[in-house]
């Protein structure tokens, strides 16, 4: 319960920063998704169910907080965080490029959801060749920033771990 | 059997429920006009999150006022420093221009004093000075070639500065008043006292040799009497700031403050044809 806790704060925090400095800071047009990224980790590190649950929330609130169509967010994020999970027991955690690559690849998954999905109810018009170069762009913003987020969010968790386990 | 199915495939099951309640709330909008109508579960869904979305908006607009601020310090801090550049810029201009101001000032009442004068003179800066504090000697950049010799006065628009006591081709050395190897013959102005002022080393003269009952008084003026076949006559030489007289002395002494500024000389005139009865 207590990570929960503390990954919606996380959540609340990354969502703070995506409508505030980082929608000023959008080189090539694309923009560092946080959220996206802690989805992808959370997936990562406690496998496809609670990746999806955490992703679909985060998605949610990301779309209510954004003002995209409801439920956009919430589609790609759910799979970003199943499809993070689904490699669970069979990825080696310690690899330093494991989040970068993940999360580059589950970016292009998101994004190409979050995009069929709006095309398929109308909601998105946009061009294939645009569509792929801001999620290409997107993807690699993510995959650097995967690093850092993925070990705090590892070192969280261990401290979380801890706590709990504490003696009272 | 039912329940060991869905336990082997809740994964799926999770992802495939929350994927429907996430196309659900997505085809909602579709039906609306302005497709941000966020239908009956997209309204519990915000009903639930509003607060949240209240929370997040200040706290982003409050970081992004302090981002903001942070900002606006920058280009104050970037205005400030450039500000403070441009002071530096002026002070430093300033202080460049103050000095010739200053020259100009000085060099105008030496022209001034030297129209007045009988004497023919030539125009000297100084170029050098003696670094020891025992000696006041200052190096001048003319010399014989301008018409120099030793034993030619030394004046200011202020007053009396020394003699030549050595000279090259482009250059003379000037014996100031304060050394202790000078002595000038003066007169006090006011009650014609004759008297000999030595200097000390120190920025006072002392003017020896005075009768025992001279009337010489602080603040009376001091010129040179002409005698000691250096200088010539009536040259000021200082202002007297005290006396000093011993009882069974034969003499009384004066202190004279002298009323060129020798601790900042820059420009002098140096008298080359003052008196014939200079010896040189």
């Amino acid at each position: 319960m207590t990570r929960f806790v503390a990954y919606g704060v996380l959540a609340l925090a990354a969502l703070a920063l995506e409508v505030t400095w980082l929608s000023d800071i959008r080189p090539g047009g694309a923009a560092v998704d946080p959220l996206l990224v802690l989805v992808v980790s959370v997936g990562l590190l406690h496998g496809p169910i609670e990746g999806a649950v955490v992703g679909a929330a985060a998605g949610l609130m990301q779309d209510v907080v954004t003002g995209v169509p409801l439920g956009l967010g919430m589609l790609g994020n759910l799979c970003a965080g199943f499809g993070a999970g689904l490699g669970e027991g069979r990825l080696y955690l310690e690899d330093l490029w494991l989040p970068a690559i993940a999360a580059f690849t589950l970016t292009i998954v998101r994004y190409a959801v979050w995009i069929g999905a709006g095309h398929m109810v109308s909601v998105l018009s946009v061009s294939l060749t645009e569509a792929v170069r801001v999620t290409v762009l997107a993807a690699c913003y993510n995959g650097v920033v995967a690093i850092p987020i993925f070990r705090w969010l590892r070192r969280l968790d261990g401290a979380l771990l801890r706590l709990s386990e504490r003696p009272r | 059997m039912f329940s060991s199915a869905l336990l082997r495939h809740r994964r799926l099951i999770v992802f495939l429920t929350l994927g429907v309640v996430a196309l659900a709330v997505l085809t909602e909008q579709v039906r609306t006009p302005d497709r941000r109508r966020v239908g009956w579960a997209g309204e519990a869904v915000e009903f639930a999150l509003a607060p949240a979305a209240t929370v997040l908006s200040r706290a982003g607009g409050a970081v992004s006022g302090a981002w903001s601020l942070l900002n606006e310090i920058g280009a104050l801090r970037t205005e400030n420093a450039r500000l403070r550049a441009e002071v530096g810029r002026l002070r430093e201009e300033n202080a460049g221009l103050r000095p010739v101001a200053q020259e100009n000032t000085r060099l105008g009442a030496l022209l001034g004093f030297k129209e007045h004068q009988p004497y023919q003179t030539v125009a000297t800066r100084v170029i050098g000075r003696e670094p020891s504090d025992w000696f006041s000697t200052v190096l001048v950049d003319r010399g014989t070639l301008a018409g120099v010799r030793r034993n030619d006065p030394v004046v200011t628009s202020e007053g009396l500065v020394g003699h030549v006591i050595e000279t090259g081709l482009t250059w003379s050395r000037v014996l100031l008043l304060l050394d202790p190897r000078s002595a000038v013959g003066v007169l006090a102005v006011r009650s014609r006292e004759a008297g000999v002022a030595e200097g000390q080393g120190f920025p006072v003269l002392r003017v020896k040799y005075l009768a025992r009952d001279a009337d010489v008084q602080p603040g009376d003026e001091i010129v040179t009497s002409g005698l000691g076949q250096i200088y010539p006559r009536s040259l000021v030489v200082g202002t007297v700031i005290g006396i000093s007289h011993a009882a069974g002395d034969m003499f009384q002494e004066a202190l004279v403050r002298p009323s060129a500024d020798l601790s900042h000389l820059e420009e002098l005139l140096i008298v080359v044809r003052g008196g014939e009865q200079v010896a040189r």
